[in-house]
């Protein structure tokens, strides 16, 4: 056997592997330029915290405007305040939240970190290439800023150019996800052993590389038709001669397709490591294995396939074959079965369990809670007949972010409180958390929920002038109270600033290894995790991620990595 | 692979019956594990795996982009009342059958390799990678030949699909060229990654470009 098989791309775990002790030098190489899968992890983090305040502010500068508009606004009136920019703040805002905050965060973020860590392995499969997709990331996240602030026309063709560049990101780190969790698990980790996170992440990663490629065909098209001037989209010139309606039908329905064939995929991609997140926590803090776990990995499974099937329910309102809207509308109802299974085994799994209530697990409850209620107002979405019929933009926009939105973001920030000890040897302060968690709890439900009344109003058919009157005050005092909420809702996040800045510098030390009592590996080495990760021993996997309340074991949890004779039996 | 970790696999297939057995071994139990790779005394290369397993996901992902390609053309195919077509230049059947026998070469220089022939394989290997590149010169002359005509990428939508097809074909080509000039000019002592396994990986990759050429060519040939 040859002695020294080091190539660059493999040089940073290998070295780290032969001489634990030595830290990398430099603050490029340490920092910036670190294959390291914790360094990547975290500076994923990062980057969705930047962007979910960016985004945040976005937000907030939305619903001003739309009750207050003569108010003077930076970014609104600064850069001529047209329509334009308007439609400009709403495409940052979806983009950074979407892409770079529920896209990166549970997914690149935390399973960039975790994934090699709760599997047993070193490294992620290929460490090179996680460097070059954080920084194909950085890259789209600056291109995306820059398109807001150039001008209109070719502003959208930069964001256009960022989206392609994010999606090809995203490809390579599914693509490390997938070859990671296939083939570099640890001793003993079998599939049926998996956390719950991994299959999340595992599952994530596929339908990943299945859309995000969907998605940069479509954004090659549309860059070719704005840069080469083809006519893959805009119904332009040479069909001029056509009756207009058929141009107007045919060619929009084409990038809609292949729209929606991305992003109604994409509202899967942002919620399957969070359901991987809310039952860890759930099971962790509830003392109880999950209930019906194995269905539980087969219902993941089912979200990710009937997710990547349902996309066709975009276009009931533009005209489709009618039996399509059949198919389409029982592919998005069948959804519920998955998402059943799964609210059934939480509840199972918090069925008189001695929970304990800590902020990780509020968060956990609360993306229980919101996903449920999102949930519900989706099913109306997938009735075909009432989607085209009676709802509005507002019933969408509350259902989604709901749903999507802000549930992730819930599951983000319960994983946070989780993780953070892992992360950076403190922990976060519980009561500024739970206070937080309240407050951001009653605001999401007053922001969102308001919303729904409001896109149904806009669609009540009432016929004298009196009622309708009625209709337009309630509406525009609804929209005061929203714009109100979300103020008091973003203010709130100061708090968890507050908290996450002040417990990075001075929150309580952990000194134990596993300050949860949790189960998985990552908590078989030192908080903060080592630089080495699990140093000069191999992991080695004896049991299943959830063996809570063991009988017969003194203590009520057993961890995967405790070989059999060393677990302690109970008197 | 020599057999330093057969005894921690016993151990492990021991324990496997005790938990939640039942799904396929654990990864590398076979090859001599992946995980052990990093150990401090059994420091070898990393398994091949890895790179094959990768080399799969990568080309589903590829395949569903370029069949999103596909479906946008066949979509508008079938809704346009004006579709113009566009006469494929008769150098694409040469350039078909230089990248067929790419592949043939590829593959005899395969059997070279595991005949332990290296000098013959080096051959072959050079004659492959020529071929990949007449291919693309082949291409681009093809290209010349339509804008001679006066078809441009912006002329109709065939024409549009006709270059996206085969652009964005050639670059995902060009990325195989790549792969096997890193297979020609690469040090393999040196490498974490034995010869045979490189040139394997290549071939799926090379094998999946060229079948993907020829469905393009029908998708572009019988709805022209």
């Amino acid at each position: 056997m040859p002695g020294s098989r080091v190539t660059n791309s493999m040089v940073t775990y290998d070295s780290g592997a032969n001489q634990p002790e030595k830290p990398e030098a430099g603050f490029f190489s340490r920092y910036v330029f670190s294959t390291n899968h914790k360094t990547i992890g975290l500076q994923y983090l990062w980057l969705a915290l930047f962007s979910v305040f960016l985004g945040m502010a976005m937000s907030l500068l939305m619903r001003i405007h739309l009750v207050w508009p003569g108010v003077h606004l930076p970014f609104l009136s600064t850069l001529n305040n047209t329509p334009d920019r308007y439609a400009a703040l709403t495409t940052l805002h979806g983009s950074l939240m979407v892409f770079l905050v529920l896209t990166a965060a549970p997914q690149a973020g935390f399973g960039n970190y975790f994934l090699p860590l709760q599997i047993g392995a070193r490294e992620m499969a290929f460490p090179t290439l996680n460097l070059l997709s954080f920084w194909v990331t950085v890259v789209s996240l600056i291109g995306m800023t820059a398109a807001f602030l150039i001008a209109p026309e070719r502003g959208i063709t930069v964001w256009i150019l960022s989206v392609a560049i994010f999606c090809a990101a995203s490809l390579l780190n599914a693509l490390n996800f997938s070859v990671t969790t296939i083939e570099v698990r640890a001793k003993g980790m079998t599939l049926p052993r998996l956390p719950l996170t991994v299959w999340a992440w595992f599952i994530n990663a596929i339908l990943g590389m299945l859309i995000f490629s969907i998605l940069l065909a479509a954004c090659v098209c549309l860059l070719s038709d704005r840069l080469l001037s083809t006519h893959f989209f805009s119904p332009l010139n040479f069909l001029a001669n056509q009756p207009p309606n058929v141009v107007a039908n045919a060619l929009p329905v084409l990038w809609r397709r292949l729209f929606w064939f991305f992003a109604q995929s994409e509202v899967y991609v942002a919620m399957l490591p969070c359901f991987g997140l809310t039952t860890h926590l759930i099971s962790t803090f509830s003392r109880k294995p999950v209930w019906m776990e194995r269905l539980v990995v087969l219902a993941l499974c089912g979200v990710g396939l009937f997710g990547f099937c349902v996309w066709g329910e975009h276009m009931f309102s533009s005209g489709m074959n009618p039996f399509s809207p059949l198919v389409f509308s029982l592919l998005a109802s069948s959804l519920g079965l998955p998402a059943t299974i799964l609210l059934i085994s939480w509840l199972g799994t918090l069925w008189n369990a001695r929970i304990q209530l800590n902020t990780s697990m509020l968060f956990a409850l609360g993306f229980i809670s919101l996903f449920l209620a999102g949930g519900l107002s989706g099913i109306f979405l997938a009735r075909h007949d009432l989607a085209s019929a009676a709802v509005s933009d507002d019933f969408i926009t509350g259902h989604f972010h709901l749903v999507m939105g802000v549930a992730a973001t819930f599951a983000i920030l319960g994983a946070l409180f989780f993780w953070f000890p892992k992360l950076f040897g403190r922990r976060l302060n519980e009561p500024l958390g739970k206070i937080h968690f309240w407050l951001t709890f009653a605001g999401v439900y007053s922001v969102f929920m308001p919303m729904h009344w409001l896109g149904l109003m806009t669609h009540s058919r009432v016929s004298s002038g009196r009622q309708l009157a009625a209709v337009v005050a309630a509406g525009s005092s609804l929209r005061v109270f929203i714009t109100v909420a979300t103020l008091l809702t973003v203010l709130a996040q100061g708090l968890f600033l507050i908290n996450f800045l002040w417990s990075l510098f001075r929150g309580e030390k952990v000194a134990e290894c596993n300050p949860w009592r949790a189960t998985t590996l990552e908590w078989s080495v030192g908080s903060p995790t080592p630089a080495d990760g699990f140093g000069a021993s191999e992991p080695v996997v004896y049991r299943g991620a959830y063996e809570f309340s063991v009988p017969g074991v003194a203590e009520d949890f057993v961890p995967q990595h405790l070989a059999p004779e060393q677990v302690v039996k109970a008197r | 692979m020599p057999g330093t970790t057969a005894t921690p696999d016993i151990e492990l297939i021991i324990e496997n019956t005790g938990g939640g057995g039942g799904g396929r071994p654990p990864a590398g139990g076979d090859d001599g594990g992946d995980d052990g790779d990093y150990g401090r005394h059994r420091k070898r290369a990393p398994s091949p795996r890895r790179y094959s397993t990768g080399i799969a996901i990568a080309l589903v992902s590829i395949l569903m982009f370029f069949m999103a390609l596909s479906s946008a053309f066949i979509v508008l195919r079938r809704g346009s009342d004006v579709w113009v077509t566009v006469h494929l230049p008769r150098i694409l059947w040469l350039n078909t059958c230089v990248l067929l026998g790419s592949s043939f070469t590829l593959e005899t220089a395969r059997r070279r390799l595991s005949l332990a022939d290296l000098t013959g394989f080096r051959k072959l290997w050079l004659v492959t990678t020529s071929l990949g590149f007449l291919f693309v010169a082949g291409q681009l002359i093809a290209w010349r030949q339509l804008v001679a005509q006066g078809v441009y990428i912006a002329s109709n939508q065939a024409s549009s699909f006709f270059y996206i097809f085969t652009g964005a074909h050639a670059i995902h080509l060009l990325g195989g060229v790549a792969a096997l000039l890193y297979v020609s000019f690469r040090k393999f002592e040196k490498a974490n990654i034995l010869l045979s396994h490189a040139a394997e990986i290549t071939s799926y990759y090379w094998h999946f470009m060229d079948g993907l050429w020829i469905f393009l060519l029908a998708l572009l040939y019988l709805g022209k």
